[in-house]
């Protein structure tokens, strides 16, 4: 006998109706009062809601012979789910991706929220009921534990924790940039308006260093149009137009021409007439070059410079009448902030601040974020970034789980898979 | 000891050569136990060797060889041909040694080839002890997705056949378990390293979404066969998500637009 729609017990149609009603809640919400507005879900206001949530799940965990809640926690269910919200994913994946809301008349796409997914109502709404489906599915595994369950719920509940922390969180995290001159403190943000936002944690910038890798030599063609100047080229894909400086490869080739470095000097000034090396920060790279031209044989020496942020310093050597060579500005290697970090209540610490190494104080990170980059490592600031996240911790012990999980998954493979009865 | 470029071909040729030995041999270990031990001792073999130049490498650096496109290689390749060895220990799938052996050969070849990439410098962002594990997880997971996508194929032809063929659908349970299980590892990997460098650790970049896409692509064949169903769909699912890696794997490199994951 077939089961009729709605007939229990319920399966894969009613999931499918049901995901397909959630969207389309979702879209109408979307006309008619726009996206999600986020910061709605501002402390306390998300606390409260992921009590409500859980409040929930745990009801539905009371009445776990219903129907209802059994096709909730099951695979139909979270299957159909998973398709949507592949779906948006899908369109998000295919579509640019605004930042920020258009301002003026919107398209079709726009007011459906397709413009940004992410916070778009379908999407919010199916990442709640995917919260819904996913907490009873593992709550109901956790109340009736038993330890060949541990790789399911390591899984599902350290996705749930991730996904809840993740999107109830999303609210309070707080990202500014900011600016500090050298020998300065700053203890506050502006926003596009100018206006000042001020922080609990204020930042003297003591020095700001830049070490440099040895730069590229290259040759200009002074006929060729500017765009063709090898320099403006994306350089990985015209590799043989420039010569890598590396004193351990003093041979190499451009073109026609055999260079040989003579001399390399990584911080160099130019005074009297020469190169000398010198470690002040207005120094530049400079080598002394033999360039020989492999048709004509003729040679040419002499010492070139990028000249760094002193055109005093630039040097090129000239090849014949149309050809110069020249070295291409020398790109950071590692650019690091000296910095004393401030907290309004607690005790002042120096550090050094550089790419991949945040530094974090109550609630706060700081990163190291820009420099000016015209001047490089003479920039007279520094740029750092605050994050504030107070829910780190919860999405860090949901990545945590997620990670046993996924070990667990890749060393029992299916080989231990709980067939359903 | 320190070593420099210049003794890494007389270690990395023999290393490579051990490891593609240890491949061969892995799987004609059927015919004679001895290869099977043979293969082990080479694995190790080389492993132990290419870990020895590292080790010296940086010790001559005095920093992580991390810096440069020539030093990452050095760790592609010993993760590929770690992470091969010990799948193959766990599941016997001795055609992944030799998978692994050839992609971690090749790494180290165009490191032998090209000594200009020794040079190379990567910008800031990327030197990072998460990077080359991020990468490497993810190319084994989409490796082992590849073979379950074979494996789907081959299901589909010999059901036009004949009957069903259970140990073949339990091998392809078994590869995108693992594959997923290195792709949320990947992921997570990931996550921590965006964390550390740009202060968010999930931005729905491209390359991100194209792993939640990925990820929820197998999650429905992963539940599917947790009803042990064994019907068609649940093939054609294995099948539509590899189509769905593919589409999104080459759609973003063609279609514009920014992400975290194109560098210059
Ligand atoms: C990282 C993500 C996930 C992984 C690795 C995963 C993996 C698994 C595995 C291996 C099983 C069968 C294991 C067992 O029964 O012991 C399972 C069952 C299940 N999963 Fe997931 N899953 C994930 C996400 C989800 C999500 C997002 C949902 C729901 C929206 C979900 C709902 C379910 C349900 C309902 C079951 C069946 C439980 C039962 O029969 O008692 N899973 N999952």
């Amino acid at each position: 006998m077939t089961r009729k729609l709605w007939q229990f017990p319920w399966g894969y149609p009613e999931a499918a109706l049901l995901v397909t009603g959630i969207a389309l809640v979702g879209f109408l919400l979307q006309l008619t009062v726009g996206h999600f507005d986020f910061g709605l879900l501002h402390y306390p206001a998300n606390l409260i809601a992921l009590a409500v949530l859980i409040g929930l799940i745990a009801l539905g965990t009371r009445f776990q012979n219903n129907q209802i809640v059994r096709w909730i926690a099951g695979i139909p269910l979270s299957i159909a789910l998973t398709v949507a919200l592949l779906f948006l994913g899908l369109y998000m994946e295919l579509t640019p991706q605004l930042p920020r809301l258009p301002s003026q008349s919107p398209d079709l796409a726009s007011r459906l929220g397709f413009r940004m997914v992410t916070s778009s109502w379908p999407f919010v709404l199916l990442y709640t009921m995917t919260l819904i489906a996913l907490g009873l599915t593992t709550l109901k595994r956790l109340l009736r534990f038993s330890r060949r369950d541990i790789t399911f719920l390591c899984n599902h509940l350290g996705l749930w924790i991730f996904l809840a922390s993740a999107g109830f969180g999303a609210a309070d995290m707080m990202r500014v940039v900011m600016h500090v001159d050298i020998g300065e403190t700053e203890w506050r943000v502006f926003n596009k308006a100018g206006k000042a936002l001020e922080l609990p944690i204020a930042i003297t910038l003591n020095r700001f260093t830049m070490e440099e890798y040895p730069p590229n030599l290259t040759i200009i063609d002074r006929e060729a149009t500017p765009s063709a100047q090898p320099e403006k080229k994306h350089k990985p894909a015209n590799a043989k137009d420039f010569f890598q400086i590396d004193p351990k490869r003093p041979k190499g080739r451009i073109g026609d021409w055999e260079i040989t470095l003579d001399e390399y000097l990584h911080t160099a000034v130019f005074v009297n007439g020469e190169y000398h090396l010198n470690p002040m920060p207005e120094s530049t790279p400079a080598a002394k070059i033999t360039a020989r031209n492999l048709l004509t044989g003729k040679t040419k020496t002499g010492w070139i410079s990028a000249g760094g942020n002193i055109s005093e310093f630039f040097s090129a050597l000239p090849l014949d009448d149309r050809h110069l060579l020249t070295m291409t500005q020398a790109e950071p290697k590692r650019y690091a902030s000296n910095i004393t970090v401030i907290p309004k209540d607690g005790i002042a610490f120096n550090t050094i601040l550089e790419v991949n190494k945040p530094v974090s104080i109550g609630g706060w990170m700081i990163y190291q974020y820009g420099y000016e980059t015209e001047l490089g490592k003479m920039s007279h600031w520094s740029e750092m970034e605050l994050v504030y996240d107070p829910w780190l911790l919860p999405v860090r012990i949901g990545m945590g789980l997620m990670a046993i999980g996924a070990l667990l998954l890749a060393w029992n493979g299916a080989s231990r898979r709980r067939v359903a009865k | 000891m320190s070593l420099s470029w210049n003794e890494f071909p007389f270690i990395a040729l023999p290393a490579a050569l051990c490891w593609l030995a240890a491949g061969l041999l892995a799987c004609r270990r059927a015919q004679s136990p001895r290869f099977g031990y043979m293969a082990d001792a080479l694995a190790i073999i080389g492993i132990a060797l290419f870990s020895a130049f590292i080790i010296a490498f940086w010790n001559a650096l005095s920093r992580p060889p991390l810096r440069t496109m020539g030093e990452t290689r050095l760790w592609y390749a010993l993760f590929m041909i770690l992470a091969g060895y010990v799948i193959y220990r766990r599941w016997n799938y001795p055609w992944l040694l030799l998978l692994s052996a050839i992609a971690a050969t090749a790494f180290t070849v165009v490191n032998l080839l090209k000594p200009e990439i020794h040079s190379i410098a990567l910008m800031p962002a990327l030197q990072s002890f998460f990077f080359i594990p991020h990468v490497i997880i993810y190319i084994i997971a989409y490796a082992l997705f590849g073979v379950a996508t074979l494996a789907a194929g081959a299901l589909l032809v010999r059901r036009r056949k004949s009957s069903d063929d259970h140990d073949l659908l339990a091998f392809t349970d078994n590869l995108v378990y693992i594959g997923f299980g290195f792709l949320v590892l990947g992921l997570l990997l990931g996550a921590i390293w965006a964390k550390e460098a740009w202060g968010h650790y999930w931005s729905w970049d491209p390359k991100e979404t194209l792993a939640f896409i990925t990820g929820a692509a197998y999650l429905v064949y992963i539940h599917l066969r947790h009803q042990s169903r064994k019907d068609n769909l649940v093939i054609w699912t294995l099948l539509a998500a590899f189509l769905l890696l593919l589409l999104c794997w080459f759609g973003t490199a063609l279609l514009p637009g920014s992400s975290l994951h194109l560098y210059s």
